[in-house]
């Protein structure tokens, strides 16, 4: 049998390439209206959360709260909207994966990809660095808009320090994470509803049943268990803590018997949850037909 | 080229391809014919790696589709009309997977004109009929130049100025030497586009050959006769080959001897013919004859 060769062709030299695969997945992250929908909604809750605090904050007449005061509510003005957006961001964190199987979209992707994992790490890798991004915009817009108004009720201490500008940035490393949580999830069941009722389910229905045993029980363990969980650990990224009263907190759980987490801890422990479940979507995209 | 070496696929307790084994050659159209259920898409989900086999395998130019360099410039494959995410473009669906091969912007227009969808490249694509989707995976598909192609089901949902337009496209693309392997349940319709013909029943291969073998081969010649001399007819053109069917309306279904031998026959013997009519099975029929008993889903009124 004679082969008919092709003329040659001007991609002969084409090459299926990891820069290409997230530039690929960049350019279908914000070709979807929600994308933009989703961060939009970040940035106007976080600056608008932080604006409703910075007004509503009623001092004493002449009096002159403490250093550390100050300081825990400039990080609040800041960082309070991330207990909102956080939702937002899960939300699309389970979409940005869970869309593609809902409307065969994965099958192109597989066939652009075959090798599935460099598709999966490229949305992981566009994912975390967008809500990254997105999420400290918005908590230094929040700080930005806030402070002066703080300052202007004699919250006058200097922001620049790193007690304050750590929790914002852990603010935003808080949203990165549990977006790929939210992933991990979404490609685990590779489907959205069922991907954000446990991401949800996980970040505010699961504390509160935690809350519910501790308080009918008061055993000590719920209170340990609960700490460990995505949102409760990662809550310490983005929480002003000083010195002395952390050590003081850190000694009282101690004695009554509980696990005190600080912020690296913290992180560190929902990076954990995102690492397994990462990895246990990895291993079931690899292996399952699609 | 492609070629599947008893590939199997398995779901819980059916097997939907069985043991298959066959090659798609450069340079002409094969087609890959059987009913709705027969095991066409997985096998070629399987061929493009979205499926793993249970047994077997499938290789394109010698190894697994997913151990290609460039995958795209090695296959371009239409799976699924809208295998798409509706929310986007139809440009930056196209623009999305050309740039997990570095492929350039001007390629995206080029298919874009290819598939005359230059007036809906900028929509998204949830509004687009069936018949856009269908074009839009065929320009994926085309996206990276590819020297193989697979077409599951391409002119689903097209009118008759699409069906004409895959026709010539695929034909076209064959003729440049390139390795065209599509789908279709409707033989007619391979009839018209195919060199060669994979029959595929209930995940088995039924038949393997060039387009005209198996239209020749599963025509069964019939003649049509009506005679009042029925039964000394039947005598006179008994034969090992020959079998006659009698109907209510007296009307005698003759296969194994052809019209001008019953003829003659009749006028030695001097009985009179009514009709003597040729009937020669249509592409169609010999289809059904091929797949009669490998369709998964009949309908119980249409027999």
């Amino acid at each position: 049998m004679t082969t008919a060769t092709l003329a040659p062709s001007p991609l002969d030299g084409i090459r299926l390439n990891f820069r290409g695969v997230i530039r690929s997945e960049w350019i279908k992250l914000r070709s979807l209206r929600s994308t933009v929908w989703c961060y939009g909604l970040v940035i106007v809750l976080t600056v608008g959360i932080g604006l409703l605090l910075a007004l509503t904050v009623n001092l004493p007449a002449g009096a002159t709260p403490s250093a550390a005061n100050q300081y825990q509510l400039q990080v609040e003005a800041a960082t309070l909207g991330v207990n909102f957006t956080q939702l937002i961001v899960a939300v699309l964190g389970v979409l940005v994966i869970s869309g593609e199987y809902g409307t065969g979209m994965i099958r192109s992707t597989f066939v652009a990809v075959p090798g599935r994992l460099g598709a999966v790490f490229a949305k992981v890798i566009v994912l975390a660095v967008t809500t990254f991004v997105v999420g400290a915009v918005s908590i230094a817009l929040a700080a930005a808009v806030a402070w002066p108004i703080l300052s202007g009720k004699g919250i006058t201490a200097s922001p620049l320090e790193s007690s304050v500008l750590l929790p914002m940035l852990g603010g935003a490393g808080y949203l990165t994470l549990i977006a790929v949580l939210a992933f991990g999830f979404g490609s685990i069941l590779r489907n959205s509803a069922g991907g954000i009722a446990t991401i949800l389910g996980l970040v505010l229905v699961v504390p509160t049943v935690f809350r519910i045993l501790f308080g009918l029980t008061q055993a000590t363990w719920t209170t340990n268990v609960a700490d460990f969980l995505p949102s409760s650990a990662g809550g310490k990224m983005f929480e002003y803590v000083d010195g002395t009263t952390a050590t003081q907190a850190a000694d009282q759980a101690a004695k009554a018997g509980l696990v005190y987490l600080d912020s690296w801890q913290g992180a560190l422990v929902l990076a954990a949850w995102v690492v397994v479940t990462l990895a246990a979507g990895l291993v079931l995209t690899k292996r399952r037909d699609t | 080229m492609i070629e599947i070496e008893h590939l199997s696929k398995r779901y819980g307790s059916k097997l939907a391809v069985d043991d298959v084994s066959f090659t798609v050659r450069p340079g002409i159209v094969t087609g890959f014919l059987g009913p709705n259920g027969a095991g066409k898409s997985t096998t070629m989900r399987m061929i493009v790696g979205l499926d793993r086999p249970t047994t077997g395998r499938a290789h394109i130019d010698g190894k697994p589709y997913a151990e290609h360099a460039a995958p795209l410039h090695r296959v371009g494959a239409l799976l699924e009309a809208k295998a798409v995410h509706t929310g986007r473009t139809a440009y930056n669906h196209l623009l999305a997977l050309a740039a997990t091969h570095s492929i350039p912007k001007t390629r995206v227009h080029e298919v874009i004109e290819m598939t005359g969808l230059g007036a809906v490249a900028g929509k998204r694509v949830g509004g687009f009929s069936l018949g856009m989707g269908q074009r839009l995976g065929i320009a994926a598909a085309l996206l990276g130049d590819p020297q193989t192609l697979i077409l599951d089901e391409p002119v689903n949902g097209l009118d008759p100025e699409g069906v004409r337009w895959v026709r010539e496209f695929t034909r076209y693309l064959a003729g440049q030497g390139r390795t065209v392997f599509l789908s279709s349940h409707l033989m007619s319709e391979m009839a018209q586009t195919a060199d060669h013909v994979v029959v595929l029943g209930r995940g088995r291969i039924l038949a393997d050959a060039p387009i005209g073998d198996i239209i020749a081969g599963a025509t069964r010649q019939l003649v049509h006769v009506r005679t009042p001399q029925a039964q000394t007819l039947i005598e006179r053109i008994a034969g090992p080959d020959v079998t006659v069917t009698t109907t209510d309306a007296g009307l005698l279904e003759v296969s194994g001897i052809g019209a001008p031998q019953i003829g003659e026959l009749a006028a030695q013997a001097g009985i009179t013919l009514h009709e003597l009519t040729p009937v020669g099975a249509s592409l169609e029929e010999a289809y059904l004859e091929l797949t009669q008993d490998d369709v998964e889903y009949r309908s119980e009124v249409a027999r």
